[in-house]
């Protein structure tokens, strides 16, 4: 039982820093990507904004465990044929992005218009006002949703291990079923999952704590 | 050629007329004062004439050219400030000048502080609005507007949003401004102040100028029926605070 334990957490050494990685760069490309869709939504005509909210409203509808069997095994048929650790951060990208993109859009809907229409008499152009005014002012109202939605994305990494993204869980799950060790190999890998986001919810804490400072002072 | 031409506006909001044909002429450095009843269509005439808002019919030019906003001819300042409030004073007033006037930082800052000095707030460049009161952060607003030095100014209720006792600091510096020849229309519901300020008082009611003159003439006996029961209400507020 004590060699399970030991495989573990050589399994979790292993699948971390994919897990890391995958989740990092899926919370950027989603962000970003977010970004760009709830600004569109805000700001883009209807022929625009509306296929996008169906878009969005389609991938928050769907579970998440169905889009990467989509992505992963649907891919090929129409000629979208990624390798598993390529397919996991896409398809976790696009659905944070689906989340991310909702939370910018309240943003940009909390902007006192009053203060856009100031920036619009004395002329200040589309994206100046976007990134100068609009961006800063919704920062400190969208970062804690913002840092929540990255923190819950940890979790959802897990699910990558379906279609055998070389990960946490993966690694760990391997060890299980070579020794049979389910319940001590899935404890450990609790606890990672834990710790792991307790020390992230930590990170943005202190990351939103900067920004707020950085905004006010 | 006058300053503002506004010919046969009209406004309106689904079947709602908000302004049913205003015609109004400013001539360079003129202060027109324009008072009149909640909904006669004040602010929306300001709105339209700063592009705010989209007019049904009729024409609104500055020195003869139609306008849009942002091309700097019309200035407004807001009930509610609308400073940006994440920036300082100084950045709130030079923002424009250096994104929209392509000024160099220095040029725009140096700028920048002159109009805060023109509205007598030099010391607090500094500050973000949060930190300043409701006067001040009038002031700033009002410096942000003069520093990109539009044709023609627009007061929206300036004091509306202020305590009473921070209302004089923003009519003194708006008083300054109508003495030193700046073009501009204000709305307020501040009668002594409009009566003292305006060159010429528009008095609006359901979105028509029912009546326009120098203020001893609007603010008299001969005054049309419908502005004297408008100023008699202001009359009765002064009457229960002298009872």
């Amino acid at each position: 039982m004590m060699q399970a334990f030991i495989d573990s957490l050589w399994a979790t050494a292993r699948g971390l820093p994919v897990t890391l990685a995958i989740w990092l760069a899926a919370v950027v490309a989603g962000m970003a990507l977010g970004f760009l869709v709830g600004a569109l939504r805000f700001f883009a005509p209807r022929l625009v904004s509306w296929p996008l909210a169906a878009l969005v409203e389609t991938v928050r509808g769907v579970p998440f465990l169905v889009q990467c069997f989509l992505l992963y095994f649907g891919g090929p048929f129409v000629g979208i044929d990624l390798s598993p650790v390529m397919a996991g951060f896409v398809a976790l990208s696009v659905y944070g992005a689906a989340y991310f993109s909702e939370v910018f859009r309240a943003g940009f809907n909390a902007v006192p218009p009053g203060q856009l229409e100031a920036a619009r008499l004395l002329g200040l152009s589309r994206p100046a006002t976007v990134w100068r005014i609009m961006v800063p002012v919704m920062a400190l109202g969208v970062l804690p949703a913002l840092a929540n939605l990255a923190v819950i994305l940890i979790k959802e990494t897990a699910v990558l291990s379906i279609i055998t993204v070389p990960e946490l869980t993966f690694r760990v799950q391997g060890v299980g079923t070579s020794t049979f060790a389910f319940a001590e190999t899935t404890l450990v890998l609790a606890l990672v999952y834990w710790g792991l986001v307790e020390a992230t919810a930590m990170l943005a804490r202190a990351t939103e704590r900067r920004i707020e400072r950085a905004l006010a002072a | 050629m006058s300053a503002l031409s506004v010919r046969g506006l009209h406004r309106s909001v689904g079947t709602t007329q908000i302004l049913r044909g205003i015609d109004l002429d400013v001539t360079a450095g003129e202060a027109i004062g324009i008072i009149g009843p909640s909904g006669s269509g004040k602010s929306s005439l300001l709105r339209c004439i700063a592009g705010l808002d989209p007019i049904a019919a009729g024409s609104v030019a500055v020195e003869g050219r139609a306008t849009r906003p942002g091309d700097g001819a019309v200035g407004m300042v807001f009930q509610q400030f609308n400073l940006w409030p994440h920036l300082t004073a100084r950045q709130n007033v030079a923002l424009a000048l250096r994104l929209v006037r392509k000024l160099p930082a220095r040029e725009a800052d140096a700028r920048a502080e002159a109009a805060l000095a023109q509205v007598g707030l030099a010391a607090l460049a500094a500050r973000k609005p949060a930190a300043l009161s409701g006067g001040q952060q009038q002031r700033v607003a009002i410096a942000r507007t003069l520093a990109m030095e539009p044709r023609v100014l627009l007061f929206d209720e300036p004091t509306a949003a202020l305590d009473p006792e921070l209302t004089t600091e923003v009519l003194d510096v708006i008083r300054a401004l109508a003495a030193g020849g700046t073009t501009m229309l204000v709305v307020s519901h501040e009668m002594g102040f409009v009566a003292g300020l305006a060159t010429r008082v528009v008095f609006l009611d359901h979105g028509q100028v029912v009546q326009s003159g120098p203020p001893a003439e609007i603010f008299s006996q001969r005054a049309e029926p419908r502005i004297q029961a408008f100023l008699q209400t202001y009359l009765n507020r002064v009457a229960w605070a002298q009872a």
